[in-house]
């Protein structure tokens, strides 16, 4: 017997259990057509604005620098696993170990500085607050 | 032998000094944010690239990459091969570094009262690090990731005028092709591996003359195919042009420049190296079943008739002059279209010298423009009516980019044709094709001469309307496009070195 067999038993059963819960529901649950089911948020509230809201742009630049930490994270990774055997060992010095990395993390703390500087990572301001802000300089 | 032997990680060093100046620009931001210190920030990054061309002509002349038959240190492989300094990858950082210190100083007047000074500059020099590594990079990966950071900030730098309508549609475009092509390219590494199981280009070459790779011979070959829609990408030729119009358009006129001439002398160099190591002709279409050069021909061809073609019928200046870029690609392609199993280094060699005189004519074309906008004159040929009469020295200079673009004889642009047409000559005795390939060459130029002729004409001959203002003489500008000028012409006394290295290059990476 094929073992695809198996995998395409499973899809299907995947697929049939919440179909068959559909349809039972569909077919045990009463039609009560009411508006206010409709609406987007029906939990008892009453919906305020549209749902198509503008997200600040920080968002994405404290996401951005959350990615560089990340991939910091991914290089700093195997280098420390390596580290002690490397120290212990005569053939490389511990500049030479030690060093790359010591450059690396700089390079991104560079980066790190200049956008702290520039207001990556200030709290978002609405437009409102920002006007006050500038007032007041 | 020098007195002190260098490590061998400093022959990257004309990167290594551009992405050092990229950190100091960092540095002065975070400093000082919003600085608008101009002199200090285009001098910081005009010293960075004149100290990286400075280290890229030493290291050539010192032989740093020659083969040690010739006389020189030898190829030198860093990082296990991943990058490698040889004479073309040197001959590159000098022609990315020599244009980045022209949009640089051009930008100094052409930024002015600008909000994001910083920001621009460090960009720039970022995208020239990216491209510098590209001209070194000996694997598909370190391709891809220098390739991404070449990309990137050029992405930013065509939409940082970020009040001005076309700035951001151009770079929207082109993030969304470059996007698209990126993914491309990255498939195509993806199959070449499957195929071969490694992605360092001499290790691909091997692999592939050992017979592992046979019978992926069509997987191999998508491959190939699809890392040339990444590098067609990169180079704007057919049939991955369509954005640079669009971008060279609406990118302010010294970004237009930076990406017409370094980005696309970067597209060109992975094209070269590439196809040169890891798929040499003869073993590669015993497994895939065709020569890439094949491709290469009907890609010249098409890329300089369209570009040429679609120059000729432009009211803008600056879509002209994209367009012409289109059609100068295609000649550069010429340099791959020209080889075979075993010769062709001369065609590739005027492929080479091409790109670096037309880093110097192209750049100080879109430079032209950019003091066109700076004046605030119009963008149409007519805005540009009798401007000759007011700014001689200007106009005189785009005289001579325009002609030496056309390629008429007392300029570089001449001679750099007239060795790409031989070259294609030579090499018709081992493919016919290439005689279509040297006929659609002149073809080609004679018609460019028609549009660059107009421009000229318009700038010369046409009456200035009544009432245009005063214009004034920035230094920056007028600086660049004055040195530009003179390289243009003071390169034919020169030509020998120039190419000596080009055929240098060319040779250690054909044989």
């Amino acid at each position: 017997m094929n073992d695809w067999i198996a995998i395409g038993a499973l899809a299907l059963v995947g697929l049939l259990i919440p179909l068959g819960m559909m349809a039972v529901s569909y077919l045990l649950r009463p039609t009560v057509p009411e508006t206010s089911k409709r609406a987007t948020y029906e939990s008892g509230e009453i919906p305020t604005g549209g749902t198509r809201v503008r997200f600040n742009i920080q968002y994405y630049t404290v996401a951005l620098l959350f990615l560089v930490f990340d991939i910091e994270t991914v290089l700093l990774f195997p280098w420390a696993v390596v580290y002690l055997d490397a120290v212990e060992s005569d053939s490389v010095s511990l500049l030479e170990i030690l060093g790359p990395m010591l450059l690396f993390v700089a390079i991104l703390l560079v980066g790190l500085a200049w956008a702290w500087r520039n207001g990556a990572v200030q709290w978002a301001q609405t437009p409102r607050q920002a006007a006050a802000d500038s007032d007041r300089q | 032998m020098a007195a002190y032997q260098l490590p061998q990680w400093a022959a990257l060093a004309p990167a290594l000094l551009l992405a050092l100046t990229g950190l100091v620009l960092f540095l002065i931001d975070s400093i000082s944010p919003r600085s608008t210190d101009r002199t200090l920030l285009a001098g910081t990054a005009a010293v960075g690239a004149l100290a990286s061309l400075a280290v890229a002509v030493w290291f050539t002349a010192a032989g740093v990459g020659t083969p040690t038959v010739d006389g020189g240190e030898g190829v030198i492989e860093i990082f296990d091969g991943q990058f490698v300094v040889d004479q073309l990858a040197l001959y590159f950082m000098i022609v990315v570094t020599i244009v980045t210190a022209l949009i640089v100083v051009a930008s100094y007047d052409y930024l002015a009262g600008h909000t994001y000074q910083a920001e621009y500059y460090s960009l720039v020099v970022l995208a020239a690090t990216g491209m510098a590594t590209v001209a070194a990079a000996n694997s598909l990966v370190t391709i891809f990731i220098a390739l991404e950071l070449t990309s990137l900030p050029s992405y930013a730098l065509v939409a940082i005028l970020k009040d001005n309508r076309g700035s951001v549609e151009a770079g929207l475009k082109y993030f969304l092709i470059g996007a698209l092509s990126s993914a491309i390219f990255v498939y195509g590494i993806s199959l070449v591996y499957g195929a071969t199981g490694v992605l360092q280009l001499d290790s691909i070459a091997e692999v592939i003359a050992d017979g592992g790779a046979d019978g992926f011979g069509g997987l191999l070959g998508l491959g190939i195919l699809m890392l040339l829609g990444g590098i067609a990408f990169k180079t704007a030729s057919v049939p991955f042009h369509f954005w640079a119009p669009e971008a060279y358009e609406g990118a302010p006129a010294p970004i237009s420049a930076f990406l017409s001439s370094a980005s696309k002398a970067a597209g060109f160099v992975i094209a070269f190296r590439v196809f040169n190591v890891a798929f040499p002709l003869g073993e590669i279409g015993n497994v895939i079943g065709f020569d890439w050069t094949v491709a290469f021909v009907v890609l010249a061809i098409v890329t300089m008739t369209v570009g040429n073609f679609a120059a000729a019928t432009q009211e803008n200046v600056k879509r002209m002059l994209a367009y012409s870029s289109i059609g100068h690609a295609g000649y550069a392609l010429i340099g791959l279209a020209g080889l075979s199993a075993d010769g062709g280094e001369l065609v590739m060699g005027a492929a080479l010298m091409h790109l670096l005189v037309y880093g110097f004519m192209n750049t100080g074309a879109f430079l032209f423009v950019a003091l066109a906008e700076h004046w605030g004159v119009g963008r149409t040929f007519e805005d540009y009516n009798g401007l000759s009469s007011q700014a001689p020295v200007a106009c005189g200079a785009m005289a001579v980019f325009l002609f030496s673009l056309a390629g008429i004889p007392p300029f570089g642009g001449f001679f750099s044709k007239y060795f790409l047409f031989t070259g294609a000559l030579q090499a018709a005795t081992a493919n016919t094709a290439m005689l279509a390939v040297a006929a659609a060459l002149v073809v080609n130029s004679a018609l460019s001469l028609y549009y660059y002729s107009r421009l000229v004409k318009a700038l010369w001959i046409e009456d200035p309307p009544a009432t245009r203002d005063r214009l004034g003489q920035p230094t920056g500008l007028y600086a660049a496009i004055v040195v530009a000028a003179v390289m243009t012409i003071v390169i034919l006394p020169g030509f020998g070195p120039v190419a000596e290295a080009a055929t240098g290059a060319a040779e250690a990476l054909v044989n």
